[in-house]
């Protein structure tokens, strides 16, 4: 089993840890763009003081926008790691709604898996802006909901755990994708052939 | 492993030659069917191609097909050597979760296994009794000895009723039979209740006056009615099978539903987007809102005339027997004074004539007091009716606790006569029952000693004894738990921790010594001091029952460690697979108490393994809604044990009460209990005339002496003293309490074990209205503390005499009311889903806090001797701001009711 990188802990938590966090994945997850699977385990240094072993799945880097391009609240879509089943997924900037895992100066692009964990439904075009809060859902199969500032926790619903998140790097105006925090739905690995 | 829940992005997947076994999930009242995957470390794990696997599925899987999260893996111990266990929702279901459904509860269910590297690595694995203050693992036959020593001494210098017993009611008929069998059987003790109410009595008063069983329908009826009230709960957070598989799918075809509820979740709203009617009331205001619809109904002629004259007592029939006969009821002392006894819906002294007269249902006033628009009770009038135009709809009513635990008596007296009125009960899409809560797992081991029972109500019945005030009152010598917390478990639950402090850890003769004797003589001078002595059988420790009070341990096995039966919500009855070894030297609870009775001197526990406990057991389930005493006879006729008959009915299993036609060899099961469309012939083809077979009444008819429904009053005036009182003064506000999706009927692993649940729920959380956060200065995130002076609690055991020495005011006067103090700390969550002046918040505590039961009144309901668990009333202020205010993993601030 593959056991990815150990989310930030929650003493730790803030925008800016979060920050930090997301460079560092940057660094060990950064590949080339074939989506061959190779595993390896390193020691990496997330926070002071605390070493976390982790093996590290080699995810695609893909370029999927431009920041500037993108416009408060509206989705674009894409697909990640590959353009197999259940890749389908979203990039968001979500108005200035800071998010864990959030990118751009105000910490508010995330992107995520359109795939519901519960059972697979798609979610595409269920994402809402109710007063300060993101989600994604209801799913249109069990109603589940998605809360897209906290990695995609359940609001509410059926799922067995959070939506995946695909993990952002910011290179100039260009959002790059690459990784994944969580297994998509009906994957065994998230890189594999389809 | 870490507490705190890790995504991952992979997981194995079972091979090929993965041996397979069937179960239920342990949680829930639906029970969704499951398959246990399992293989051993050392073989392969299987492939991604279908030829590879076990479930002969090409990944990646698309929607609705097999899948595996990495939540429903797991690493357990089989006959010694570690295996991989995947445990998922059963695909092939035909019932239940259909298609494999499943919620979030039981998707995960994998998560409960033990597993050393896990947070259930505090599994009791060892008997352990309490020496100079701390619990040290001993040998069973030490622990045993001490307590069946204890035991006998208590009964033979205090008497039985000194022996009180708490145990569940669902964690399977084996266990329930074993233990209950010792507490009524032998110990003889009226002391004696389960673990979600104060004495052994009904859950549902009216329900069982006006002769409707709890669980009467199938889950196939709520999706079959034209029109569904829904009362004291949203089935999607809590039940969740039965509104994603029958409810909604009802809805999306048009479905009309009609919801009773203060607060608006998930289910609910969805629901409204398909323009359902929400009734959003204050809590306990349910009675006065129904009492209304039906006062419109009546006035209107709309009610169902033919379902009346056929099926409603007239007023001869009423008097032959209210409930199950005058001479057989626990309730019988309110046919002495007629306080809910009908002649029938029409005359002089019928339910028509009584409801126009009282005050409290006209329509204006009955919105007023619950506090929504008139119009509500109107639409809701005509929705259920058809307003008298064309043809009637058919029309449903489901309950649960919300509903049933917030005014007992009243608001199940009045659902059942509006249900009748309506012509539901009985047909298909035309039913009424609850929805449920925790599986239904109870098989009697012996009667209740009633007659022992020294509480006694106004007339001449004696009523089940109120061990909580037995407990305070100081009778109780030694408490014998049997998975439960029953402190937190209750109401008002800080003035019972006193009490156990006082009667437990503050006695002088606490035990300081290894030796057997020395530890007896200690225990036995306890209970003879006035103190308590405590067994407690449980998975975990639980704080404060066995972490701060047991004096024994007792560790027990329980789902997928034993083969275990139980049934559903509608009495879907199935084997549940022992799939990995018990931790440590755990046992389930029928073997514990089978040691423990031998031991006390008690004959017929000596079982060899859980299907002969089953197979005893049968019998006494002859004539109950979940009967499966004929599965024993066809298993026997076949060759074979009842468990294994069970196992190859896998999840499917079969809806009690179960007959056997002896003559085609068939098994038969039962779709609808009252199912008055059953012919004849229908009868005779289940063979139910034959042999050991028995036809009971509630099989075509209801549970009354004629068979027909008891339509009652619902006198508000039993409540209302209590209502009026308890209503929020000056800076109070209502607090309601009860579950939420992820953490339903399952709170005894996930709060603590299942790291992604503790995520999302660290801590509890109270829902405050906007405008009531915004007077007092609360933002969501905010830690503020709900806090009571006014917790009002049962003081004596007393008898009851007079008409009304049961009424809250009376008792108040008195003196046997006093009012405590209760406290609990939580998160704010503000949102506009709770009604404005009431707060809710989940009723235990996630956290390590204070559970918020203890703002609940710790009065029992004036007829039934239930609690009113969901009436409290709370002053909330802030007390800081939350670590997760403002960061980004655990909780989440987003609102349920997003649709």
């Amino acid at each position: 089993m593959t056991t990815p990188v150990e989310i930030v802990k929650r003493e730790k938590e803030s925008a800016a840890e979060h920050g930090l966090c997301m460079m560092t994945r940057r660094k060990f997850l950064m590949t080339g763009s074939a989506a061959a699977v190779s595993v390896s385990t390193i020691s990496l240094s997330l926070l002071p003081g605390r070493t976390v072993q982790a093996e590290v799945v080699k995810y695609p880097r893909k370029l999927i926008a431009r920041l500037s391009a993108l416009k408060d609240d509206k989705p674009v879509d894409f697909n990640y790691p590959d353009n197999g089943t259940n890749s389908s997924a979203m990039l968001v900037k979500m108005g200035g709604v800071k998010a864990g895992g959030g990118i751009g100066p105000q910490s508010d692009v995330v992107a995520f898996s359109y795939i519901c964990t519960h059972q697979g439904g798609p979610m595409q075009g269920q994402y809402k802006v109710v007063d300060n809060h993101r989600v994604l859902g209801q799913c249109p199969m069990h109603l589940s909901t998605f809360d897209l500032t906290r990695h995609g926790i359940v609001v509410s619903g059926q799922a067995y755990e959070s939506l995946p998140q695909v993990l952002l790097e910011l290179d100039g105006d260009d959002i790059y994708a690459v990784g994944l925090m969580g297994l998509l739905y009906g994957r065994n690995q998230n890189l594999m052939k389809s | 492993m870490s507490k705190e829940y890790t995504p991952r992005d992979s997981v194995p997947l079972p091979p090929k030659n993965a041996e397979k076994l069937t179960t239920c999930c342990d949680y829930c009242v639906v029970a969704c069917g499951y398959n246990v995957y399992r293989w051993p470390t050392s073989a392969a794990d299987g492939g991604p191609r279908a030829s590879q696997n076990a479930f002969g599925e090409d990944f990646p899987t698309a929607m609705l097909k097999s899948w595996v999260a990495p939540t429903q893996y797991n690493v357990v111990m089989h006959r010694g050597k570690p295996h991989n266990v995947v445990i998922i929702p059963d695909k092939d279901a035909k019932v239940v979760n259909i298609g494999g459904d499943s919620s979030i509860r039981g998707g995960t269910i994998a998560q409960k296994c033990f597993n050393p590297d896990t947070p259930t690595r505090d599994r009791l694995t060892r008997p352990l009794i309490r020496i100079n203050g701390t619990l040290q693992p001993v040998s069973w036959d030490l622990a045993l000895d001490v307590a069946a020593e204890v035991g006998k001494h208590v009964i033979r210098k205090h008497g039985a009723n000194a022996y009180s017993v708490k145990q569940f009611s669902y964690q399977f008929v084996e266990n329930t039979y074993a233990v209950s069998k010792f507490a009524k059987r032998h110990v003889r003790t009226a002391s004696f209740t389960f673990h979600d109410t104060p004495s052994d009595v009904t859950s549902t008063p009216g329900f069982r006056d006006a002769g409707f069983d709890n669980f009467g329908p199938s889950y196939k009826d709520w999706g079959d009615a034209d029109v569904l009230m829904i009362c004291g709960t949203d089935p999607y957070e809590t039940k969740t099978m039965i509104f994603t598989q029958f409810i909604r799918p009802a809805i999306d075809k048009g479905m009309k539903t009609i919801w009773l509820n203060p607060r608006e979740t998930a289910g609910l709203s969805y629901a409204k987007s398909r323009g359902a009617l929400h009734i959003q009331l204050y809590p306990g205001t349910d009675t006065i809102v129904l009492g209304a619809i039906s006062r419109v109904i009546l006035e209107n002629g709309w009610e169902d005339k033919e379902w009346i004259d056929k099926w409603v007592n007239n007023m001869w029939e009423s008097s032959s027997g209210f409930g199950q006969g005058t001479r057989n009821t626990p309730w019988q002392w309110r046919t002495t004074w007629g306080k809910f006894q009908t002649d029938g819906v029409y005359g002089k002294k019928g339910y028509k004539q009584w409801l126009l007269s009282q005050k409290e249902y006209e329509v204006d006033a009955a919105a007023a007091l619950a506090g929504i628009p008139v119009e509500q009770i109107h639409q809701a009038a005509e929705w259920l009716t058809g307003g008298g135009k064309g043809k009637r709809p058919k029309a449903s009513f489901g309950i649960e606790k919300g509903f049933y635990w917030s005014n007992n008596t009243g608001n199940t007296n009045a659902i059942s006569s509006i249900a009748t009125i309506c012509g539901a009960g009985g047909r298909p899409g035309q039913v009424v029952g609850r929805f449920g809560g925790h599986q239904r797992g109870g098989t009697g081991g012996g009667k209740y000693p009633r007659n022992k029972s020294p509480e006694k109500v106004p007339g001449r019945r004696r009523r089940a004894l109120d061990t909580d005030r037995w407990l305070v009152s100081g009778h109780t010598r030694l408490a014998h738990v049997v998975g439960t917390t029953w402190i937190q478990a209750m109401c008002g639950s800080e003035g019972l921790k006193e009490k156990f402090d006082e009667l437990v850890t503050d006695n002088p003769h606490q035990v300081n010594s290894k030796d057997k004797a020395s530890i007896i003589a200690t225990l036995k001078k306890r209970a003879d001091s006035g103190g308590m002595v405590v067994l407690d059988h449980d998975i975990y420790l639980r704080d404060p029952i066995g972490a701060k009070y047991a004096d024994i341990i007792f560790p027990a096995a329980t789902w997928g460690e034993e083969d275990f039966v139980r049934s559903n919500g509608e009495r879907r009855i199935r084997l549940y697979s022992k799939f990995y070894d018990a931790p440590g030297e755990a046992k389930p609870d029928w073997w514990i108490i089978a040691q423990l009775g031998k031991r006390m001197g008690f004959d017929g526990f000596d079982w060899k393994d859980s299907n002969e406990v089953c197979e005893e057991s049968s019998r006494f389930s002859r004539g109950n809604r979940k009967a499966y005493h004929m599965i024993k006879i066809a298993a026997h006729k076949e060759g074979k044990t009842l468990h294994e008959k069970l196992r190859e009915m896998g999840t499917e299993g079969i809806q009690g009460p179960t007959f056997y036609n002896y003559a085609t060899g068939q098994l038969h099961g039962t779709v609808r209990l009252h199912d008055t469309t059953l012919a004849e012939a229908d009868l005779q083809s289940k063979g139910m005339y034959q042999g050991a077979n028995m036809l009971n009444k509630k099989t075509t008819h209801f549970n009354t002496q004629t068979g027909r429904i008891n339509i009652q009053k619902h006198p508000w005036d039993l409540f209302s003293d209590y209502w009026t009182w308890m209503k929020p003064k000056d800076d109070e506000l209502w607090h309601t309490n009860g579950r939420i999706n992820e953490v339903w009927q399952s709170g005894f692993d996930d709060l603590e074990r299942r790291p992604y649940i503790a995520q999302r729920w660290p801590e509890n959380f109270v829902e405050i209205h906007p405008d009531d956060a915004r007077a007092r200065g609360i933002e969501s995130g905010d830690w503020v503390l709900m806090y009571s002076e006014r917790v009002p609690y049962h003081s004596h055991t007393i008898k009851g005499v007079g008409g009304n020495d049961f009424q809250f005011s009376e008792l108040m006067k008195n003196g046997h009311i006093k009012l405590g103090k209760g406290a609990a700390k939580a998160v704010a969550l503000v949102t506009p889903a709770v009604k404005k002046g009431v707060l809710y918040s989940y009723f235990l505590s996630p956290g390590k806090g204070q559970a918020s039961n203890s703002l609940q009144g710790r009065v029992v309901d004036n007829i039934s001797g239930n609690y009113n668990f969901k009436m409290g009333v709370a002053k909330v202020k802030k007390i800081g701001e939350s670590s997760y205010k403002k960061e980004f993993v655990h909780m989440s601030f987003a609102p349920r009711n997003i649709v």
